[in-house]
């Protein structure tokens, strides 16, 4: 009996060894970068490499944001670069109104497929027809019309398309919270004399307000680690993150320290996003298709 | 007062079918007036550049012609002819495919290993299922850069490497066609296995308990239970995950924009950067329009093959 306590504490401990270097492996990546990001110029390619900085630093965060700025001694190889202050006020402009708007039309056009079937059966399906296709190839006839519209470089046309490529998100994943709103709820203020509007706004709504913001934090990653419709609508006055971390990546110069701080700080809002809706993240990548 | 009788009536009943029209009427209004904004968008962003992206496809423009689009010449199926005979556009049209095969088929693995590890008690499981589940958050073009600064010549890879097999090793991980490609599988295996692992993981804490128990005491070996019992009930959800894992897939770019931006050469061109290459860089936009129109057709066929069986 002694014994096999002893074998089942051995095999569990393996078992929490495996876990732990499943864990490991999967940090190393991550970890790495954030090692970088902290390292003096001298270390960013010193060999042989170490995981943890002899000496580290902020400085390649600082320069991020003043280029110019002699901390750390990098100012001169990094002047080059731009502050990526421009494309941090993008995103934070471009990414909250895109996903507010995505939510609230997603919302209201979900209520209304879900109650009354608007539009027909099919037009949920229909909607999801916009994430089927590889965005490039909306993006050639996009280039098209917002060229005629002057609508390049704006931050309004990244706006209107990051609304447009995650209302089939926004749409489908209200759908259940939705549909968790028992009806009668909605009948008994109806029956009161209620309008529609006035029920779907003080009955329904806050009754699907979690729902809102689950929904709302997941199109918030998408919108903010969007890259390709950035990148070929924006160059210099519009430009986001994204774009910002791919014109890191491409200087000459390879300055990979304030490079691996801007990935850094990149993924923080969204990471922190992510785990806030941990337990929606599977219902928001299959549209609300699989539940948690 | 008999006379009185059915008339009172009449009108209640007229009153009641005509409230009951005005409602349903007002409610279609509200349904319709709801879902408007959705719909002007979907015209704005789909209906109209479709119309256009196959308008584009028949005509010869590009924006250096200095005419307007409209005004362009016919090419009639000139620009489809030649992207059927563009090897170059099959040849991204395959390695996308092969990434969709290879890295969905790993991660699809290796989460459905994780899934199964995890599933059994173990201190601190929590934390660990929490832990691995960041990659998926992440923006594309960070977890492009990580890969990046990980497989640099003189980067942390090499050195493992080097240790590892005891000589000196400094590879080009950028610069070997096979390598490259490795490595962009490997960036899209790390990121998204966690989103398998995640729906698989809970997959399998859905299901009933009592199939499995009743097997087990039949006698059934742990390959048998999993084979014909919990990977049959798992069916709907592995079928969903798989279809939109792989139509994700094939869409990559911004890993690979970052890691090689397609090279060295075009040998890890996949078809979103072969259209962007075409379309944005060399301002071919009448012939990106046509292979876009291709793409549209054939990942929509594709899907219905591939939606069938969830139906």
């Amino acid at each position: 009996m002694r014994k096999m306590n002893g074998s089942q504490i051995l095999a569990s401990s393996i078992r929490w060894l495996i876990g732990l270097l499943i864990c490991i492996v999967v940090m190393l990546p991550i970890t790495w970068v954030l090692s970088i990001s902290l390292k003096p110029p001298e270390e960013w390619v010193a060999y042989p490499p170490t995981l943890v900085p002899l000496k580290p630093t902020f400085s390649n965060y600082i320069i991020l944001f003043q280029p110019g700025n002699p901390v750390g001694g990098i100012a001169e190889m990094v002047s080059s670069a731009e502050p990526v202050t421009r494309a941090f006020i993008n995103s934070l402009i471009v990414v909250p109104i895109a996903t507010a708007a995505s939510v609230l039309i997603g919302f209201l056009a979900s209520y209304a497929t879900v109650r009354f079937q608007a539009g027909g059966a099919t037009l949920p399906l229909f909607v999801l027809t916009t994430r089927m296709f590889p965005p490039v190839a909306f993006a050639v006839p996009l280039l098209v019309y917002f060229r005629m519209l002057n609508l390049i470089d704006t931050q309004l046309a990244l706006i209107l398309m990051y609304t447009g490529f995650t209302i089939a998100f926004s749409l489908w994943m209200m759908r259940g919270f939705i549909e968790g709103v028992p009806r009668h709820v909605e009948e008994a203020a109806i029956l009161d004399g209620a309008s529609p509007w006035r029920v779907l706004l003080t009955i329904t709504l806050p009754l699907v307000r979690g729902g809102l913001a689950a929904t709302g934090l997941f199109v918030f990653i998408l919108n903010w680690t969007e890259f390709l419709l950035a990148q070929i609508f924006t160059s210099r006055e519009a430009l986001t993150i994204p774009v910002q971390v791919s014109h890191y990546v491409g200087a000459v110069g390879r300055f990979y320290g304030p490079m691996a701080a801007l990935g850094i700080v990149a993924s923080i809002p969204v990471v922190v996003a992510g785990y806030i809706i941990q337990r929606y993240l599977v219902t928001g990548f299959t549209f609300g298709l699989v539940r948690e | 007062m008999t006379e009185y009788a059915p008339s009172l009536a009449r009108p209640g009943v007229r009153t009641v079918l005509s409230r009951l029209e005005q409602k349903l009427s007002s409610e279609r209004v509200f349904g319709t007036a709801l879902i408007a904004p959705m719909q002007l968008l979907l015209w704005f962003l789909l209906i109209i550049p479709t119309l256009i992206v196959v308008y584009l496809s028949f005509v010869r423009w590009e924006p250096r012609m200095g005419v307007d689009w409209w005004s362009a010449p016919f090419a009639f199926l000139g620009n489809y002819a030649r992207v059927i005979t563009d090897t170059r556009f099959w040849a991204a049209v395959g390695r996308s495919t092969g990434i969709v095969i290879v890295a969905v088929t790993m991660e699809f693995l290796i989460g459905m290993g994780l899934a199964f590890f995890f599933s059994r008690p173990l201190p601190g499981k929590r934390i660990m299922t929490s832990a691995i589940l960041y990659p998926m958050m992440l923006p594309w073009v960070v977890v492009g850069l990580c890969f990046y600064l990980l497989f640099l010549d003189r980067g942390p890879v090499n050195y493992a490497l080097t240790q590892i097999l005891n000589r000196p090793i400094n590879v080009e991980w950028f610069k070997h066609p096979p390598l490259a490609m490795a490595t962009i599988v490997l960036a899209d295996v790390w990121q998204w296995t966690p989103f398998l692992f995640l729906i698989l993981y809970s997959g399998l804490g859905a299901l009933p308990k009592e199939p499995v128990e009743a097997a087990m005491t039949l006698g059934a070996s742990r390959w048998q239970i999993f084979r014909y019992i919990t990977l049959p009930m798992l069916k709907p959800v592995i079928l969903i995950a798989l279809v939109i894992r792989s139509l994700e897939a094939f869409k990559i770019f911004d890993v690979v924009f970052i890691m090689t931006g397609g090279g060295p050469g075009t040998a890890t061109e996949t078809i979103s950067v072969y259209i962007y290459r075409v379309g944005f860089v060399f301002g071919q936009l009448s012939y990106a329009a046509a292979m876009a129109v291709l793409i549209l057709i054939l990942v929509t066929m594709i899907t219905r093959v591939g939606v069938r069986p969830l139906e």
